[in-house]
């Protein structure tokens, strides 16, 4: 693999990295001193020059950083979500200090996504079992979803602002759609298992696999139902929301241990990528650009499409560059390195 | 936040551990928690000639239960039923208990039962209780067990089976006698004599030095008795207070003397199997809302329990089947588990079953037990929640399971939070 840009986040370990929606040139990386397990957090703003990666602005926080997400509306500001559970909004215009912080949750913060469409608010879920809604101007959320057990993982529908994903420790995928009358399930839509039996009429019973924490998840950028999710029993899966019942539409096993963060491609509707604890990042197409290969039913095996292999530590974050021809992606690991490659290296040799 | 925390559940994902956090889980407080406010029992005194033989099983449980009532200040209006969980007593003991649990200084208003599942019936009783108060049928309640084997030990524990019965071969195995079929236990499954002189000596050890340094004070209620001394035919008033099954000096060595009691060349004899004993224990049970609002003092809480049955002649083996069962219902490990209380009915059994599960030796019944200082068949099972909870409170650890094996070839385990 030729030309790949390195950067070095001294110290800190990182967590999760994130393109900038308005610039192509400006990353963001959230990470954490000694792992993760104690001790500070520090957010990197870098940009991309000829020079090759530079700090552009730093952030130091109390406590370690799982995540974060660039605001939809003000190109330099963004959201962490911090291990004392608190979520800070940072302005690259204004030094050292958070110009908003949210402290709600009880326990660590494990992610945070801007609303993609109304651009007008944020979510975030945490370890303690909540996922909350916040406006960027309030301190207080606006709505709380109760899910009752540590939820590592919730974004908004990329293409409607009422729907919310949420990946939890119980091995369930849960879809909440806020135009739903507010009542006792709290906007809850469909909660699917994700390591449930298929049943399948007329097919043979698929056997379960044993319930594994869900770290991740994504919602496809071009199919608006589709939502792929990955985590501690190291396969990949895809889910419509449509059919919560109905199990995987499409299964990706290969990372050797837990995937901790998979991203759908920005730019083609099969392709995703995804970073594990193995120390790799792997691409994958879900197959559902080729016809049916199981025609009894039952999720098909999606291919993977090659293996990036140049982190020495836990890979733990990964995104996709939304501008120029498509394909760049930035990987971040325990290894203290933010790489930036092109993805379709990995399959120049097929 | 918690640092350990957070390498668990690092760990929990590398691994794929499926229970990772489920420790974590268990040690939450929810007002739904089934909570132990109060737990006692008597001492454990040795049938025919410890300090209870003369004492009936229902005057032991009238003891206990007015130990309950003064330890916890609770109202005893309030307490709904009492489930007493014993073996031996003709008619199941039923009317005995009722009629104690009056004397302890319950009202009509508290409804009392009797139940047998054999060696786990007071551990039944308990979870019995448990269930009652979570599915909203009581609010307050007794998990109860006693055994006097002084007055009732004897050949009518069972009757003559039928020729139904006997004509069928696993129904009749239910029959052979415990020591009989432990014997050949042991010797299918290759438990050395030596190994188990050794796991009997260190109970003894163990109970001989939590005895000296007073860990079996928290539990015990000290208990006035008649008692007859059998040299001179006089009968006065002692108060019991200490388990007299004890025997201090006791090493693998000395019981490797002893001849075997079931077989010639066997491996079982009185030394490495449990005492024939007399006594009672008692927990208070209800809801952690209701002890807060009563303002109880919470010892512990009831997680779970599992009952599972195995051959009847390999009934030693109950444990090593309840107790994976009753950790998985509560979503943890076997590591997660800080002491075990497994009933020694027989060195044999406990030893092997433990080995099986891969539990280290120092997680076991770290006050020694029933092969130290005895096994009143039905309170064995709430006897162990009460030495569970005060050495997980003393050695300021978390979680605890119990488990015995059931004669005619069953299992039962239950896990416990100390708090």
């Amino acid at each position: 693999m030729a030309s790949m840009l390195e950067f070095r986040t001294q110290g800190f370990n990182p967590y999760a990295v994130k393109y900038s929606p308005y610039y192509d040139s400006r990353i963001a990386v959230a990470s954490s001193a000694n792992f993760g397990i104690v001790g500070n957090g520090r957010l990197f703003a870098l940009g991309l020059s000829a020079q090759g990666i530079q700090v552009e602005k730093t952030f130091d926080t109390n406590d370690a950083l799982y995540d974060l997400a660039w605001s939809e509306i003000n190109e330099n500001q963004l959201v962490v979500a911090c291990g004392d559970g608190s979520i800070k909004l940072f302005d690259l215009g204004v030094n050292d200090f958070p110009v908003m912080n949210f402290h709600e949750h009880k326990r660590e913060t494990f992610a945070v996504c801007w609303n993609p469409v109304t651009k007008d608010s944020f979510v975030s879920s945490s370890w303690d079992g909540t996922v909350k809604i916040w406006s960027p101007t309030r301190n207080q959320s606006i709505t709380t979803l109760p899910i009752g057990n540590c939820t590592y993982s919730t974004s908004f529908c990329p293409s409607n602002p009422a729907l919310i994903s949420a990946a939890s420790t119980d091995s369930h995928l849960r879809i909440y759609d806020l135009r739903t009358p507010p009542s006792a399930k709290y906007h809850l839509v469909s909660s699917i298992p994700v390591h449930a039996p298929q049943t399948l009429p007329g097919a043979p019973a698929q056997p379960a696999s044993a319930p594994a924490e869900i770290l991740t998840q994504d919602w496809n950028k071009y199919r608006d139902t589709v939502i792929a999710t990955g985590g501690v029993d190291r396969v990949i899966r895809t889910f419509d929301i449509r059919n919560p019942a109905g199990g995987a539409l499409s299964v990706m096993p290969g990372h050797d241990y837990a995937v901790r963060k998979l991203a759908w491609s920005p730019h083609a509707s099969d392709v995703l990528i995804s970073a594990s604890y193995d120390m790799t990042v792997r691409l994958w197409s879900d197959g559902s650009m080729q016809p049916a290969m199981n025609p009894n039913g039952g999720p098909s095996v999606g291919r993977q499409l090659g293996v990036m292999n140049r982190h020495t530590e836990f890979a733990t974050g990964v995104d996709w560059c939304l501008f120029g021809m498509g394909g760049w992606v930035a990987s971040v690991g325990w290894d203290e390195r933010v790489l930036l490659w092109d993805s379709n290296m990995l399959m120049a040799g097929r | 936040m918690g640092a350990l925390d957070r390498i668990s559940q690092i760990g929990g994902q590398i691994s794929g551990n499926p229970t990772a956090g489920g420790r974590d889980k268990i040690l939450q407080k929810r007002p739904d928690d089934i909570v132990v406010t109060a737990c006692c029992r008597t001492a454990f005194t040795k049938g025919g000639k410890g300090g209870f033989k003369d004492t009936q099983a229902a005057d032991l449980m009238t003891g206990v239960l007015k130990a309950i009532i003064d330890r916890s200040k609770i109202n005893p209006e309030l307490v709904e039923d009492i489930a007493v969980g014993t073996v031996l007593a003709p008619g199941g003991g039923a009317t005995e208990m009722r009629a104690a649990s009056l004397v302890a200084g319950f009202t009509e208003a508290t409804a009392v039962r009797t139940l047998n599942r054999q060696c786990s019936s007071g551990l039944q009783a308990c979870v019995d209780v448990a269930n009652q108060i979570r599915a909203g049928m009581i609010e307050i309640g007794i998990g109860a067990g006693v055994e006097s084997m002084s007055t009732q030990y004897g050949p009518n524990a069972v009757s003559e089976f039928s020729e139904l019965l006997e004509g069928h071969k696993e129904a009749a195995n239910c029959k052979v006698p415990m020591g009989v079929l432990s014997e050949d236990m042991a010797k299918d499954l290759g438990v050395s004599r030596a190994s188990q002189d050794a796991f009997a000596a260190a109970s003894y050890q163990k109970a001989v030095k939590a005895q000296k340094e007073g860990l079996f004070n928290e539990e015990i209620v000290p208990l006035k008795a008649k008692w007859e001394d059998p040299k001179t035919g006089e009968t006065k008033e002692i108060t019991v207070a200490r388990d007299d099954g004890v025997r201090d000096g006791i090493t693998a060595e000395s019981l490797g003397k002893i001849r075997p009691a079931f077989a010639k060349d066997g491996s079982i004899h009185a030394g490495n199997a449990s005492q024939i004993s007399d006594g009672a224990a008692a927990v208070l049970l209800m809801k952690r809302s209701t002890a807060e609002k009563l303002g109880q003092t919470i010892i512990g809480k009831y997680v779970c329990a599992s009952i599972v049955g195995v051959k009847p002649l390999l009934m030693g083996q109950g444990p090593w089947k309840a107790i994976p069962k009753a950790l998985d219902l509560a979503g943890i490990s076997k590591d997660d588990v800080d002491i075990y209380e497994i009933n020694e009915a027989f060195a044999s059994q406990c030893l092997w079953c433990a080995n099986e599960l891969g539990i280290p030796q120092e997680k076991i019944n770290p006050k020694g037990g029933a092969i130290a200082f005895g096994h009143p068949l039905g309170c064995t099972g709430a006897r162990q929640v009460s030495t569970l909870l005060y050495e997980l409170k003393r050695t300021g650890k978390k979680v605890g399971n119990t488990s015995m094996c059931i004669g005619t070839g069953m299992g039962m385990s239950a896990v416990w939070v100390a708090e």
